[in-house]
């Protein structure tokens, strides 16, 4: 078929616009496919032009924007110079070669087809392609170079840039070339400025299919542009180089910036300063990366294992600290008669006071209470009765003068002789234990117990006993020679009296309940009013009633002080308590009180304490005096003035059996150091708080009747029982139980254990889980 | 004696939903793995067992009794000293999503008890106030459609740099170069400054990974970012480095560190960016630095000059300071002298409604390279919560009333004002900075948004961590113990921060290109913004849109 030509130009030499010209192209190609367009700059040549049998266009003069414009598949249109902005624009599918440069816009949103470039082309070339997946993926061949914004949002376009007399042959690709590109392949062969978005795009060499395409197709593009003799420079391989896009899945595990960081801090950062910044302020400090669960030396806090360093509330709270935890601990572990030895070391009255008269402070804040009720200590008291004394320590030819034989007194003793110093008591009485044994009711405290403990008393070597010796200033003045220490332990002995009308008529408490529990008590009247309702008024309301009073009443000016088991003994019997009750005077009718009215007795009883009775003693003794009596003062090892003389029990202040066999403790424990050089150490063990044990791991049940019930029933405060739990809960397993070695010859023996838990500090996070979890409070959790 | 069942009570006794964040904790999901306990920065919570009554309820059954079970569980403190701060770290390294703080909707008893030995709440982080900014509500209303050729922010090369420094008016600047005269210095920095924050106050970590990233900012990036040191003084190290270049050295009135500056000049390799004078911040208006014992570590006490693990309490003035005359007159010549005049020096003041009187002097004062205006929604490591709540100015206004002040002496090109508090306060970092520059300000300081965008901080406006004073910075940001410092890697600490400043500037164009505008930034460029709130409009003058 013969060329259809298509003039740009009129007759008259005048240019014709593109729509006109668009109408003569359409027309001469609907009829021939083969046109030649002598064209002067009409815009949108080529646009939308296809013919079935295929369509050759050439154009010869100047073209407009936009040449080959919508180009359809089958199409082919050969420029035979250099063409404006926007060829191939749109593109579908036409092939277009230029044989001059192209400038801006060249491809711009090209779908399909292919575009040579026998030049080099302007900006922004090869932008907003796309790639449908039905049909081949665009091609921009370029024999030079290109201009800035090349390829931006490139989505399907292959380029191949081929760097043939580049306009700049210092950056073939333009500068930032691949801005937002997500698809296609560029080709590059010439120097770059690298100006491409790091995140966008990447350099590679090209892969083995690749270069085979690339070899394959070169041929054909050389071809179009007429100049085949090229191919051999543009096919060496490593001249090549491929810009390939970035997945958005890579870019996500990209930081944006152009240089990885690591690589500034290693080449800039570190080389500027010559190493750490901080060297010289803090040499060797350590800034390095760490995790926020650590272990070891990075955390914050580490578990401390503190068997034993505080006190169990039992301990804490008896005046004599007997390890009460420590008993049951021992029981729990099968060493029953370790346990008796441990309560006797504390005390020789372990069944008359805790058993008997004491009101037991050891339980009166006894942690089990938040789960039930108290450890029953009076049970674990009585259970001692019949025990052996411990083994007494060797003699130390030591010898100490005790005067008085109470409780104070013989606990003094009592711990003196088991270290091995002779325990000299002398008793103004004619038997010791003084108000225990003298005014303390029997139905209160079993004879047959007391007996039994006096006699495992009076049977423990060093103890000598001196009954009815009246104390003197010449016989303290002696003793006070001839011993090394002598510890005065009297008590009160002299009831204290009130001076109203017909007070000679009132019996002294002390002096009735003497009588009352010997063989020849001191008859009672019908009715009986006791002045003074505490527990003493409480013990002689009691003794009335046995010895034949009906009514009893105890009479005070504030509201009475009785409490516990006293309280209730004299209640039971039918002992009224009347108060605020003021005595005016006494007459044999009864007592009078400030308002007139008469309570009738024929026996009033005053109970409103004892005092010192100090007669015997020197100067060199210094009282203190409270209350219109005087009291020797002491300081806290109940050393007195005289420091060969210590004062122990009521004689310093009145208090309870317990105390006074604290006292009595405390003070041998002072002398025992003493004769062995050593420091005297007192009780310094803090009581542990209760909201460091955790006692929901126990669940409520009945007191129990035994000594067994009341070990299972103890929540061992601070005071390991061995039970695994922390080992258990721990996360990381660092925690374990091991065995340690403890001597068999250690007296203290039964107040350590042969295990301990420890914490491996490397597997340990600190989670303070073994803290929250420790039953008995053993594990903290400490700052470091 | 007191039962052990009971329960004592006290005034500040509290439960768990009179508190600020309330631990959710779920039982079923729990591995009992031990990280939440063990991360907790304030010991708030803990392995709690617990023991459920089950009695025999059945009414057929003569048998009676109860069934007990014991479960666990993590539970909060309710103490005042171990209080949830609501930062989430348990919930962080929970491996089974099975806790997590969350905001009580109870009132807030705790604050009640804020004053435990009669010292008032301190905390750190900014002004309590939640909700949009009124730098938040503004819009960018004038766009170029057609009209004037937009521009492609992507695309189109911007300068969008800011000057720091006096600029003398033309007819001085001619003067000055034909005589040889002191033509004052000025610095082309990037219009967001990293704001002062103490080395002591930030952590070696955190104070170094942010100078990295500014760094690599200007090395790599080719952004111009500058950052300021806050008053706790600027390692040796730093101060004989290149990269003093990029850092403003802050004299504040605690004088901190100002011996090894001054032992460093002779051998300083470059000029340092600027010296900012700072004689008040928007956070704690009237206050000085804050920095509590607990932050004052070996290494902070041997920069700053002083005894390890004392309080450092800076005077709210400087002591020997009695006029805004005088002080421009001693500290502003002195600097500028220490620095051969080719340092720009600069106040920095809390916003106030004085701030006119103070810049209307400065303008008369040829040291005078800016002033630094610092809004009362500022951030702080310490301060008490009644000055970081109540006391200040905000910035909007104050800087808008110092330029319009400035606009009517023409002076408005020659002395820059740069503004800081609350810029970027709910995340809008560009949006509100360049809405502070279009109102008159020549860039602004950002310091809060750093730490959070930089380095994770979880401190927010719902009194959320906050406990910047303590040391304990659970991320490690604020605190000077190497074991939670450590958690703070400074390299991804420098990679935040250049992507924080990769993204603000592409912030600042797609700001800028609509205005089709792209060689300057445009300061005090009014007619381009709006708000729709009538008072506010007219206050600010600006319009009104709606």
């Amino acid at each position: 078929m013969a060329t259809t030509v298509v003039k740009g130009l009129n007759e008259k030499g005048e240019r014709i616009s593109s729509m006109e010209f668009e109408k003569l192209v359409r027309q001469a190609a609907a009829s021939s496919s083969d046109l030649l367009l002598e064209s002067y700059g009409q815009h949108n040549i080529g646009i939308r032009l296809q013919r079935e049998d295929g369509l050759n266009i050439t154009v010869k003069g100047p073209s407009g924007q936009r040449l080959g414009c919508m180009g359809m598949p089958g199409t082919t249109i050969v420029c035979e110079g250099s063409t404006s902005d926007d060829v191939g624009y749109l593109n579908i599918g036409a092939e277009i070669a230029i044989l001059g440069d192209a400038t801006n816009g060249a491809c711009n949103a090209m779908a399909n087809g292919k575009v040579f470039i026998g030049g080099s082309i302007g900006a922004r070339g090869l932008t907003m392609t796309k790639w449908n997946p039905e049909h081949e993926k665009p091609e921009l061949w370029v024999l030079g170079s290109t201009g800035d914004s090349f390829a931006e949002f490139n989505c399907g376009g292959i380029a191949v840039v081929c760097g043939i007399k580049p306009k700049n042959p210092d950056n073939i690709l333009g500068y930032r070339p691949c801005v937002g590109m997500v698809g296609g392949t560029i080709y590059f062969r010439g120097k770059t400025d690298n100006s491409y978005p790091k995140t966008n795009a990447k350099v590679t060499q090209p892969n083995e299919a690749q270069w085979q395409w690339l070899t394959e197709n070169i041929v054909g593009f050389l071809n179009k542009i007429r100049q085949p003799e090229l191919l051999e420079m543009l096919t060496r391989r490593d001249e090549w180089q491929v810009l390939m896009p970035i997945t958005p899945q890579e870019r996500a595990l990209m930081f944006a910036g152009p240089m990885p960081m690591a690589e500034f801090r290693n080449e800039h950062w570190n080389k500027e300063f010559g190493g750490d910044p901080l060297r010289d302020l803090a040499p060797g400090l350590d800034r390095s990366n760490i995790g926020v669960i650590v272990s070891g030396d990075l955390r914050r806090k580490k578990p401390y294992w503190a068997n034993c360093e505080s006190a169990a509330p039992c301990t804490y709270y008896c005046p004599v600290h007997i390890p009460t935890v420590d008993r049951l601990r021992l029981i729990r572990e099968g060493r029953i008669e370790e346990a008796y030895q441990l309560i006797l070391r504390y005390t020789p009255l372990p069944a008359s006071v805790c058993g008997a008269v004491c009101p037991n402070l050891c339980v009166e804040n006894c942690s089990r209470m938040g789960v039930d009720t108290a450890i029953d200590a009076q049970l674990l008291g009585q259970a001692v009765n019949i025990f052996e004394p411990p083994q007494v320590a060797e003699s130390t030819g030591k010898k100490v003068a005790i005067i008085g034989g109470g409780p104070a007194g013989m606990n003094v003793a009592w711990q003196l002789a088991l270290s091995g110093i002779e325990a000299h008591i002398f008793e103004q009485d004619d038997k010791i234990g003084g108000k225990l044994a003298q005014v303390i009711p029997w139905e209160r405290l079993s004879q047959a117990i007391w007996d039994r403990e006096i006699a495992r008393f009076l049977a423990t070597p060093n103890i000598k006993v001196s009954c009815n010796v009246t104390m003197t200033k010449e016989k303290f003045a002696e003793l006070h020679k001839e011993y090394d220490y002598i510890v005065i332990a009297v008590g009160t002995h002299t009831p204290r009296r009130l001076q109203f009308p017909g007070n000679e008529k009132v019996l002294a408490a002390l002096d009735f309940l003497k009588k009352a529990k010997s063989p020849k008590p001191l008859p009672v009247g019908r009715e009986v009013v006791v002045i003074g309702a505490g527990n003493v008024g409480c013990d002689v309301a009691c003794e009335a009633y046995r010895l034949g009073a009906e009514k009893v009443t105890l009479v005070d000016i504030q509201k009475p002080l009785a409490f516990g088991k006293e309280k209730a003994a004299a209640e039971a019997l039918g002992a009224q308590f009347r108060w605020p009750v003021l005595t005016k005077e006494v007459t044999d009718e009864g007592l009078i009180t400030n308002t007139g009215e008469l309570i009738a007795a024929q026996t009033v009883i005053i109970s409103i304490g004892d005092v010192p009775a100090l007669s015997f003693l020197p100067e060199s003794v210094e009282t203190v005096t409270v209350g219109g009596a005087a009291w020797i003062s002491t300081d806290k090892a109940h050393i007195t003035s005289d420091s060969k003389v210590l004062a122990v029990g009521d004689v310093e202040r009145p208090g309870l059996a317990t105390n006074a066999l604290g006292a009595g403790k405390t003070a041998a424990e002072f002398i025992i150091a003493k004769s062995k050089g050593q420091e005297w150490k007192p009780f310094d063990k803090q009581v542990i708080p209760q909201k460091a044990l955790t006692i929901t791991h126990y669940i409520p049940m009945d007191t129990g009747t035994s000594e067994q019930d009341q070990a299972d029933r103890c929540l061992s405060c601070a005071s390991c029982r061995d039970c695994h739990l922390c080992e258990t809960i721990c996360p990381t397993g660092a925690i374990s139980r091991q065995d340690i070695l403890t001597s068999t010859h250690d007296d203290n023996r039964s107040l350590t254990t042969s295990y301990e838990y420890v914490s491996d500090d490397e597997k340990c996070i600190a989670c303070g889980f073994c803290a929250d979890t420790c039953p008995c409070g053993i594990w903290t959790m400490n700052a470091f | 004696m007191v039962p052990v069942r009971s329960v004592s009570v006290t005034p500040s006794s509290l439960t768990p939903s009179d508190l600020l964040w309330i631990i959710e904790h779920r039982e079923e999901r729990c591995t009992l793995c031990g990280n939440c306990t063990a991360v907790c920065p304030k010991g708030a919570i803990r392995l709690a067992h617990m023991r459920k009554r089950l009695p025999k309820l059945d009414v057929f059954s003569k048998k009676r009794g109860n069934e007990y079970q014991t479960f666990t569980g993590i539970r909060q403190e309710t103490e005042q000293s171990k209080l949830c701060i609501g930062c989430g770290m348990c919930s962080m390294v929970c491996p089974n999503e099975a806790i997590t703080p969350v905001a009580g909707t109870n009132e807030n008893r705790t604050l009640f008890f804020e004053n435990r030995k009669g010292e008032p709440m301190k905390r750190g982080g900014r002004r309590n106030a939640t909700g949009p900014t009124l730098l938040d509500r503004i819009i960018f209303d004038r766009i170029s459609m057609l009209t004037d050729p937009a521009l492609d922010a992507g695309r189109h090369e911007f300068s969008v740099t800011t000057t720091l420094g006096r600029v003398l008016s033309p007819e001085e600047f001619l003067e000055k170069s034909v005589s040889g005269g002191w033509i004052p210095p000025t610095r082309e920095i990037f219009p967001f400054v990293i704001g002062s924050m103490s080395f002591g106050a930030l952590s070696p970590n955190m104070w170094l990974g942010l100078l990295q990233g500014v760094a690599y900012c200007n090395e790599v990036l080719g952004i111009p970012v500058v950052m300021c040191t806050g008053e706790g003084g600027c390692p040796p190290w730093v101060l004989r480095s290149r990269f003093l270049k990029y850092i403003i050295l802050q004299i504040a009135s605690g004088y901190f560190g100002w011996d090894e500056i001054i032992r460093a000049i002779p051998e300083m390799k470059c000029n340092p960016a600027a010296i900012e004078v700072k004689y008040g911040q928007g956070a704690k208006p009237g206050d000085g630095g804050l920095l509590m014992w607990h932050k004052v570590s070996k290494l902070i006490a041997r920069l700053r000059g002083v005894p390890e693990g004392v309080d450092l309490p800076s005077p709210p003035v400087h002591q020997t300071l009695y006029s805004i005359e005088e002080s421009v007159m001693k500290m502003l010549q002195t600097l500028s002298m220490a620095f051969e005049h080719k340092v720009p020096v600069y106040p920095k003041i809390s916003a106030s409604t004085s701030a006119k009187s103070v810049l209307n002097n400065l303008v008369r004062n040829p040291y005078a390279a800016g002033l630094m205006i610092d809004g009362i929604d500022g951030g702080t490591g310490a301060a008490y919560n009644v000055s970081m709540d109540a006391t200040g100015h905000p910035i909007a206004s104050c800087v808008r009333d110092c330029y319009l002040d400035l606009a009517k002496q023409g002076k408005q090109n020659e002395i820059p004002i740069f503004a800081a508090g609350g810029i970027g306060k709910n995340g809008n970092i560009a949006q509100n900075g360049m809405a502070m520059i279009m109102l008159g300000a020549s860039g602004v300081h950002i310091g809060k948004y750093m730490m959070q965008a930089a380095a994770g901080c979880l401190g927010n406006e719902k009194n959320r961590c906050n406990v910047c004073n303590l040391g304990i910075c659970p991320k490690g940001i604020t605190s000077q113990n190497p074991k939670l410092y450590r958690r703070l890697d400074p390299d991804k600490v420098a990679e935040r921060v250049a992507e924080v400043f990769m993204s603000i500037n592409t912030e600042i164009k797609k700001i800028m290109a609509p205005l089709g505008r792209s060689q300057s930034l445009p300061i005090g460029m009014s007619d381009a913004i709006g708000i729709a709130d009538k008072a506010a409009a007219e206050r600010l003058q600006i319009k009104y849109t709606c």
